[in-house]
C-alpha cells in the first residue's frame, strides 16, 4: 500500500509493536518474508544472527528493543536495508512485527528531544512519524 | 574442514590446522585464578611429547553457556588444544565469505568468515584468535618457569 503528499520525498513505514517507524525508502532494498534465523556466538549489540538470501549472508539487525522496549511482540518480516560502511553498503535485515507501507512525504525536522539516529519526523493523517538512521542508530547502540 | 559442535552451534575450522582429535583424557588443571580474567577460558594443560598444550574451554572463549565437552581438537604447530562438544564430520567448503561488517565485536577475532554449508551459515574459526603469543608466554610463565605478578598481563 502507498500514499502520497504532494512535494515530499519516499519513506518505508514499519511498525516495530503498536508505534511505526520510518527508513528512507532509497536504503530499502526488500520486505522479505519469515526466513530462517541462524545465530552463532557474537558479541555485537543488536545483532541478532543472519540470514541468507540468495546466496548472500545478510547479518540481523533487530533494533526493536532499542526502539519499543524488551516487550516488543514477535518479528514477522524481515526489512531489508543497506547501511553504510565507508564508501561501501551492505544488507542489513531489520525485523519488523507486520506490514510495510510506502509513503511520500515531506521530511520535518526534528523537534524536542529525540535521539540522534531520528533524523526527522513526518507527520501523517493521524500520527507523527520518527525517521531512524539504521547507521547512526547502530552507532550509538555500540557506544552505549 | 572439520566441523565440530560446542553448545548447540556448528562450527568449522580448517583440517590443516588440526593436529589430532582424541577424547578428554589426562587433561591436568590449570590455575589460572590470579591471571586476568581473559585467562579463565584456559581450564587445562596437556602434557604430550614433551611439549605443553594449553586447553581453551571453547564455551567460556565463545562467552556461551557450559555444555559437556567430549572431544579435544589438538591443534598444530600452536601450543593449544580446544575443547568441543563433538565432532560433526569433515567436508569440503568451496568458498568463504568475509564476516559482514555488521558485525564489530570478538567474532572479528574468532572467525576467519563465514561459509554456507546446505543453507546453513557455518562460522570458520580463526585457529590463532584461540591462544595468542602473549597468552602462551604468560601461561608458560604461569605454569611455574617465571613468576609473574598478578595482573602483570592485561592487554
Amino acid at each position: 500500500m502507498s500514499r502520497t503528499i504532494k512535494g515530499g520525498e519516499s519513506f518505508v513505514l514499519f511498525p516495530v509493536g503498536k508505534k511505526r517507524f520510518a527508513l528512507a525508502a532509497g536504503a530499502v532494498t526488500e520486505l522479505a518474508k519469515p526466513d530462517r534465523l541462524q545465530s552463532f556466538p557474537q558479541t555485537t549489540r543488536l545483532l541478532a544472527g543472519v540470514l541468507l538470501r540468495r546466496g548472500r549472508i545478510v547479518p540481523v539487525c533487530d533494533v526493536a528493543p532499542l526502539l519499543v522496549g524488551p516487550d516488543a511482540p514477535a518479528r514477522k518480516f524481515f526489512l531489508i536495508a543497506n547501511r553504510n560502511f565507508g564508501p561501501s553498503k551492505e544488507w542489513t535485515a531489520v525485523p519488523v512485527t507486520g506490514e510495510c507501507e510506502l509513503v511520500n512525504a515531506e521530511l520535518l525536522p526534528v523537534t524536542g528531544k529525540l535521539p540522534k539516529y531520528v533524523t526527522g519526523l513526518l507527520s501523517l493523517a493521524d500520527e507523527i512519524v520518527e525517521v531512524l538512521d539504521l547507521d547512526l542508530l547502530n552507532a550509538a547502540e555500540g557506544a552505549a | 574442514m572439520i566441523l565440530f559442535s560446542v553448545g548447540g552451534t556448528t562450527f568449522a575450522i580448517s583440517a590443516a590446522a588440526v593436529e589430532e582429535i582424541r577424547g578428554v583424557s589426562g587433561l591436568v588443571p590449570l590455575r589460572t585464578g590470579y591471571l586476568h580474567a581473559k585467562f579463565s577460558k584456559f581450564k587445562y594443560k596437556l602434557e604430550r611429547d614433551g611439549r605443553t598444550y594449553f586447553v581453551v574451554d571453547s564455551n567460556a572463549h565463545f562467552h556461551i553457556l557450559p555444555t559437556r565437552h567430549d572431544r579435544l581438537l589438538m591443534l598444530r604447530n600452536r601450543p593449544a588444544a580446544i575443547l568441543v562438544d563433538a565432532i560433526d564430520r569433515m567436508t569440503e567448503i568451496s568458498s568463504l565469505q568475509a564476516l559482514p561488517r555488521a558485525f564489530n565485536g570478538e567474532e572479528r577475532i574468532w572467525y576467519r568468515g563465514l561459509a554456507v554449508l546446505k543453507d546453513a551459515v557455518v562460522p570458520v574459526v580463526d585457529p590463532d584468535s584461540f591462544l595468542t603469543k602473549a597468552e602462551s608466554t604468560v601461561l608458560n610463565a604461569a605454569s611455574g618457569k617465571v613468576s609473574i605478578a598478578r595482573g602483570a598481563v592485561a592487554g
